[in-house]
C-alpha cells in the first residue's frame, strides 16, 4: 500500500512538473515553526527541490519537548520507509537525556551533521565585566550573583554554563541559570541588564554586538572564527569548546543500499549552491560530517553530555 | 521629514497595480489558512513564505505583509461567526462577537472588527515608524519583575469583567491554572502533571483548549438542549452594516485598543493575547452598557480587535530595532527578512532605509486592502448562519478538527480536543463560565515562570517586587483593582441605607 | 453522565451532581499536589520551585471544593435544563470514530463520518446523504488545504485516487510533459 502510494506520488510528480502533487522526501521537523530545525528543514526543501534532488519535498512540524516528541513518532512510522527523514540536532541530546525519553537517537539512521553553531557568552556594553577572567573571579567569588539567561533547562545553554563552571572548578549545581522561553526573551533580558550574563548561539545575539549594544566575553569555539572578533574561552583561560549542531537522520530499518541513496541525495544537497547561498544568508557554519566517523562523534558527544547533566543536577 | 519622503516613496512602490495584486493574492492566501483554528499567524506565514521567494524583492515583500496581515485577521471571523477563535488572540473576540452573531448582529460585529483591525493596524504600523526607538526602550524596561506585576494586573482585571458568580469563575480559572502547570518546568527541566505521558511534555496548546471548549463544547451543548433550540439563527436583525449608535459605541474601543495592542505587543514577553484581555476589561469597566457583556456587547469585539491587530505591529518594533524575534511569528518574519536581504538590528533603519520603508508601506497597502476584501465580504459571511443546523454543526466540527490535525498530524491531539470539549460541556451545563480556563492556561505558566526568574535573579529577595518603579505601580493598580470595587460596594450600601431612610421620612 | 436535576426540585435541597463537581474539584487538587510531591527541588536560589506553585493551586483547588459544596449543600447552585444523551453519543462517537480511522483511511474519509454523524446528532438527516457530502467535502477541504496550500493531511483512499485522477488528466491534457521536464 505505501509503495503503491509512493509510486503514484511520484508518477505524479513527474506527470505534473510545476504543480505540487507529490512529494518524495518528506522532513520532519520536530519543533515548531520558526525555531532552527523548522528552518533548517525548510532550507532543505528548497535546496533539494531547487537542484532536482526531488520532485517534491515536504516539511512536517512536529513540536514539542525538545524534539522527543517528534523523535519517538519518527521511529515509528519511518520504519523502513526511505523517504522519511527528520532534522535534530545537539539539544536532541540533552532533552532525551532529561527528559528520560524512551526513544533515544539509537532508534534511528544518523545521516549527517550539517550545520553548527558555536555559543558565545555576552554582556551588556555598560557592564563592569571586560573579560572572561573578569567573569570567572565574580563567579569563583560567589556564583549566586551571577545570573545567566538563556534557553530553556538542560539545553545547549545550560550545558556550555554549566561545562564552563566545571572547568573552572565551580559546582555546576551552583550556577544561578535563568532559563527563558525562545532566544529572543533572553537577548531582551541581557540587553534590559536584567541578569549578569547572557549565553546563547552567535547568531542570536550577532545584530547587537556588531551595533555595540553587548560585548563578547568569549567563544566556545575550539579556535577564533571569522564571524566573531572576540577571543575563545580557551584564550580567555577556560579550557573548553562546545558546539550546537545540527543534523539529519532516516528511519531506522532500512538497508545499507538505501541508507547509502539517501546520504548521497543529502550530500548533494548539502554541496549544492542554493544550500551554499542559505548558510551564507543565515550565516549557519558548515560543519558536513558523514558515515562512521559521525556516529563516533555522536556516541562521544551523548557520553559527555550525560556527565555534565549529572553534573548540573538535571539528570539523577 | 526625510523619514517622510522615504515613506511616500515606499507607498509609491507599493501603490503599483502588479504590487496591489500580490497584496490581494497574500490577503486572501493568509486569511484562507489563518482562519483555520489552532493554525495561527506562525504557521500560516510559515507555510506560505516560500511562495513569495518567486517574486522580485518589493513584490516578495508586499506579498509577505498581506499574508501576515491576512493571518492575523482571518481568526476573528471564525471567532465571531463559529464561536472557534482561530488563534489565541482571537479568543476574546469570540466572547461577545459570538453572542452578537446569534442575535443577528454578525454582520456589525464583523464590520467593527474589520474596521478596528484597520484603524488599529494603520495607527500602530505609523507609530512603528515613528516611535519604534523610544517604544522599544520602555519595552526593554520589562524584566521578570515587571513582568510579574503585568501578569497580576491582568488575573485581577481580567477576573473582574467575567462571569456573575465569584465562585465559579474561580473554578473555572483554577481549572485553567492547573492545565497550565502541565508539561516539562522550563526552569529546571522536569516534567509536570505530565504521568508519563510524551504527548503531554509539552503543556496543553492554548488553542486546542480554546477550540474545544468553544467550538465542541458549545456544539455538544446546543445538541443535547434537542428541540427546544430554535431550529435556526435569523442571520440579520436591523441592519447588515454598522448604524450610527454601533460607530458611536465602536470608535473609542478601536482607539484604546490599539493604545493597549501596541505597546504590549512590543514587549518582548508581552503576548498579543494580553492586550487583548485588558482591553476587554478595559471596555467593560467604561462601557456605558456593561449589562450587555456577556450577551453581545460591541465594545467587546471592537476593542480586543483592535488591540490584536495593533500588538502585531508591535512585535515588529523590537524585531526591526533589536532584530530581536519576540514570538514565534517574529521569528519566522526574521528568516523571511533575511530572504530579502534585509538584516532585522539596530542598524537597519540607518543601513536599509528604503526595504525598511518599504516594508512598512507594504504593511499599510496590505492593510487597506484586508479591508477591501472583508467588507464586503461580510453579507456572504453571515449566510453562513443560515445554513439549517445538523449541517452548520457539523461543518464547525470539521472545520474544528481540521486546524488540529493540520497543526499537528496526531491522534493524541485529536483526544485532548475530545477530552476538552466534554469538560466544555460539563462546564456549560453547570453554569461555569468558559473564559476563565483560558485565561488561567495562558496567563497561569507566565506569571509563574516571572516570578521564579524575578525570585533567581534576586536570589530569592522578595522585596526586588516593588522596588522597581513599574512593578511597584502594575502592583499598587492591581491592589487598587482589587480594592475600589469593595469600598464602592460598600458604599453603594451606605447610599442604599441613606436613600431607605429618607423615604422613610 | 450525570443525571439531570428534575425541574420539580424544591428549592434548598442539596444538589447531589452538583457535590459531585466538588468532589471532582478534591480529587484534582489531591492529583496536582500528588504530582508536586515527587518532584525534585531546584530553584534553589529562587527559594521557590517547580513544586511551589502546584502546591498553592492544590490548596486553593481543596478549598474551592469545599466552598462548591457548602453551595450545593444549600441548593444555590444554578438549575440545569434536561439534557438529551443521544446527540451527545452521536456527535462523541463521530469524534471517536475520526480518531480512530484518520491515520489509516485519511482525511476525508475520517472526517466524511464525523461530519455525518453529527449533523445525525441535530436532527433526521438522510445518513446516506450525510454521508456522501461528509466525504465531498472533506475531499474538497483536503484539496485546497494540502495540495494548494501545503499543509500536511493524512492521505488515504480518496486522497490517492484525487491525486491520480489529477495525474491522468494532466496527462490527458498535456501529453508532452515526462520525465524530460
Amino acid at each position: 500500500m505505501k509503495h503503491l502510494a509512493a509510486a503514484a506520488f511520484v508518477a505524479g510528480a513527474l506527470a505534473l512538473p510545476g504543480l505540487a502533487l507529490a512529494a518524495d522526501y518528506s522532513i520532519m521537523a520536530p519543533a515548531g515553526p520558526g525555531g532552527g530545525w523548522d528552518q533548517t528543514a525548510r532550507a532543505m526543501q528548497e535546496a533539494m527541490t531547487a537542484e532536482g534532488i526531488s520532485g517534491n519535498v515536504q516539511v512536517i512540524n512536529v513540536p514539542g519537548a525538545g524534539g522527543t516528541i517528534g523523535l519517538a513518532q519518527f521511529a515509528q512510522e519511518a520504519n523502513g520507509d526511505p523517504s522519511r527523514l527528520i532534522v535534530g540536532g545537539y539539544v536532541m541530546v540533552g532533552a532525551i537525556l532529561t527528559n528520560k525519553s524512551p526513544v533515544t537517537l539509537d532508534a534511528v539512521t544518523p545521516i549527517a551533521r550539517l550545520t553548527g553553531e558555536f555559543e558565545v557568552i555576552v554582556v551588556p556594553a555598560a557592564s563592569d565585566i571586560k573579560t572572561l577572567a573578569d567573569l570567572v573571579t565574580k563567579l569563583k567569588a560567589d556564583p549566586g550573583a551571577v545570573s545567566w539567561a538563556g534557553g530553556s533547562a538542560g539545553g545547549t545553554d545550560h550545558i556550555t554554563a554549566g561545562l564552563l563552571a566545571k572547568t573552572v572548578g565551580v559546582d555546576p549545581k551552583l550556577v544561578n541559570y535563568v532559563a527563558f522561553s525562545g532566544g529572543g526573551e533572553a537577548l531582551a533580558a541581557v540587553l534590559g541588564s536584567q541578569t549578569t550574563v547572557g549565553i546563547s548561539g552567535y547568531g542570536e545575539f550577532q545584530a547587537q554586538v556588531e551595533a555595540g549594544a553587548l560585548r563578547v566575553l568569549g567563544v566556545s569555539a575550539p579556535e577564533r572564527i571569522a564571524v566573531v572578533d572576540a577571543p575563545t574561552f580557551k584564550e580567555g583561560g577556560v579550557d573548553l569548546s562546545v558546539m550546537n549542531w545540527r543534523m539529519v537522520a532516516a528511519g531506522p530499518g532500512l538497508s545499507a543500499e538505501q541508507v547509502a541513496a539517501i546520504t548521497a541525495d543529502v550530500q548533494k544537497m548539502a554541496e549544492s549552491a542554493s544550500w551554499k547561498k542559505t548558510l551564507e544568508t543565515k550565516g549557519w557554519m558548515n560543519t558536513w560530517l558523514a558515515g562512521d566517523d559521525f556516529k563516533a562523534q555522536l556516541a562521544k558527544e551523548i557520553a559527555a553530555t550525560e556527565a555534565v547533566l549529572k553534573d548540573i543536577g538535571l539528570v539523577q | 521629514m526625510d523619514t517622510f519622503a522615504l515613506l511616500m516613496q515606499g507607498l509609491s512602490v507599493a501603490a503599483q497595480p502588479i504590487n496591489l495584486l500580490y497584496a490581494l493574492v497574500g490577503v486572501t492566501l493568509g486569511t484562507a489558512v489563518g482562519v483555520l483554528p489552532g493554525i495561527g499567524p506562525a504557521t500560516t506565514v510559515a507555510l506560505l513564505l516560500p511562495v513569495t521567494y518567486k517574486l522580485d524583492p518589493a513584490g516578495s515583500l508586499i506579498m509577505f505583509a498581506g499574508i501576515y496581515y491576512g493571518g492575523m485577521y482571518g481568526g476573528s471571523t471564525t471567532s465571531i461567526l463559529l464561536n472557534t477563535p482561530g488563534e489565541s488572540a482571537s479568543i476574546v473576540t469570540a466572547l461577545e462577537g459570538n453572542k452578537m452573531a446569534k442575535a443577528g448582529r454578525g454582520g456589525p460585529a464583523l464590520a467593527t472588527a474589520a474596521i478596528g483591525s484597520f484603524v488599529a493596524g494603520l495607527i500602530a504600523t505609523i507609530a512603528l515608524a515613528f516611535l519604534a526607538p523610544w517604544v522599544v526602550k520602555f519595552a526593554l524596561a520589562f524584566g521578570p519583575r515587571e513582568y510579574f506585576a503585568l501578569m497580576v494586573l491582568a488575573f485581577v482585571t481580567v477576573s473582574a469583567a467575567f462571569g456573575d458568580s465569584t465562585l465559579r469563575g474561580l473554578v473555572s480559572l483554577f481549572i485553567g491554572l492547573t492545565l497550565g502547570i502541565v508539561g516539562i518546568d522550563l526552569q529546571t527541566g522536569q516534567a509536570r502533571m505530565s504521568f508519563g505521558i510524551p504527548d503531554l511534555l509539552d503543556g496543553v496548546e492554548v488553542t486546542t483548549l480554546a477550540v474545544a471548549m468553544f467550538a465542541i463544547g458549545e456544539t455538544l451543548f446546543v445538541a443535547a438542549q434537542g428541540k427546544r433550540a430554535p431550529e435556526t439563527v435569523e442571520p440579520v436583525r436591523g441592519s447588515l452594516w454598522m448604524n450610527a449608535s454601533d460607530w458611536a459605541r465602536s470608535w473609542k474601543p478601536w482607539l484604546r485598543g490599539t493604545i493597549i495592542g501596541f505597546p504590549i505587543g512590543a514587549m518582548p514577553a508581552g503576548g498579543a493575547e494580553i492586550g487583548t484581555f485588558f482591553s476587554y476589561a478595559a471596555e467593560k469597566k467604561l462601557s456605558k452598557h456593561p449589562e450587555e457583556f456577556g450577551n453581545g456587547a460591541i465594545e467587546g469585539v471592537a476593542g480586543p480587535e483592535a488591540a490584536n491587530n495593533a500588538s502585531a505591529a508591535g512585535t515588529l518594533v523590537p524585531l526591526l530595532t533589536l532584530g530581536l524575534p519576540t514570538s514565534a511569528t517574529a521569528a519566522i518574519m526574521l528568516a523571511g527578512f533575511q530572504q530579502y536581504g534585509l538584516q532585522p538590528g539596530p542598524l537597519l533603519f540607518t543601513s536599509n532605509p528604503q526595504l525598511v520603508w518599504g516594508l512598512i508601506a507594504s504593511l499599510l497597502i496590505a492593510n487597506l486592502m484586508l479591508i477591501v476584501l472583508n467588507l464586503p465580504l461580510i453579507g456572504l459571511w453571515v449566510r453562513l448562519l443560515t445554513i439549517p443546523k445538523p449541517w452548520l454543526y457539523a461543518g464547525i466540527l470539521l472545520f474544528a478538527t481540521l486546524g488540529t490535525i493540520g497543526a499537528n498530524p496526531s491522534v493524541f491531539e485529536l483526544g485532548m480536543l475530545l477530552v476538552f470539549g466534554l469538560l466544555g460541556y460539563g462546564l456549560r451545563l453547570f453554569h461555569f463560565p468558559i473564559a476563565p480556563v483560558v485565561v488561567g492556561l495562558i496567563l497561569g505558566p507566565m506569571a509563574e515562570q516571572q516570578l521564579r526568574r524575578a525570585l533567581a535573579i534576586s536570589q530569592g529577595d522578595f522585596g526586588v517586587l516593588f522596588t522597581s518603579p513599574i512593578s511597584a505601580t502594575l502592583l499598587a493598580l492591581a491592589a487598587l483593582a482589587l480594592v475600589v470595587p469593595l469600598v464602592l460596594r460598600i458604599r453603594g450600601r451606605g447610599q442604599l441605607l441613606a436613600q431607605i431612610a429618607s423615604d422613610a421620612d | 453522565m450525570i443525571e439531570p436535576m428534575a425541574q420539580t426540585t424544591p428549592k434548598r435541597r442539596p444538589d447531589w451532581a452538583a457535590l459531585l463537581v466538588a468532589a471532582g474539584l478534591l480529587a484534582l487538587g489531591a492529583l496536582v499536589a500528588w504530582d508536586a510531591s515527587r518532584l525534585g527541588s531546584g530553584g534553589a536560589y529562587a527559594r521557590i520551585g517547580p513544586q511551589t506553585i502546584p502546591y498553592a493551586i492544590a490548596v486553593c483547588l481543596a478549598g474551592l471544593a469545599v466552598w462548591t459544596a457548602i453551595e450545593a449543600a444549600l441548593g444555590e447552585f444554578p438549575q440545569r435544563e434536561q439534557q438529551d444523551k443521544l446527540p451527545i453519543l452521536w456527535i462523541v462517537g463521530g469524534l471517536v470514530v475520526q480518531m480512530a480511522l484518520i491515520k489509516f483511511a485519511g482525511f476525508s474519509i475520517a472526517t466524511g463520518i464525523l461530519f455525518a454523524m453529527t449533523a445525525r446528532g441535530f436532527g433526521r438527516v438522510s445518513i446516506p446523504k450525510a454521508l456522501l457530502s461528509g466525504f465531498l467535502i472533506s475531499a474538497a477541504v483536503w484539496f485546497v488545504f494540502a495540495r494548494l496550500l501545503q499543509l500536511t493531511l493524512p492521505a488515504g483512499p480518496i486522497e490517492r485516487l484525487m491525486i491520480e485522477g489529477a495525474k491522468l488528466l494532466a496527462t490527458a491534457f498535456n501529453p508532452q510533459a515526462g520525465p524530460a521536464a
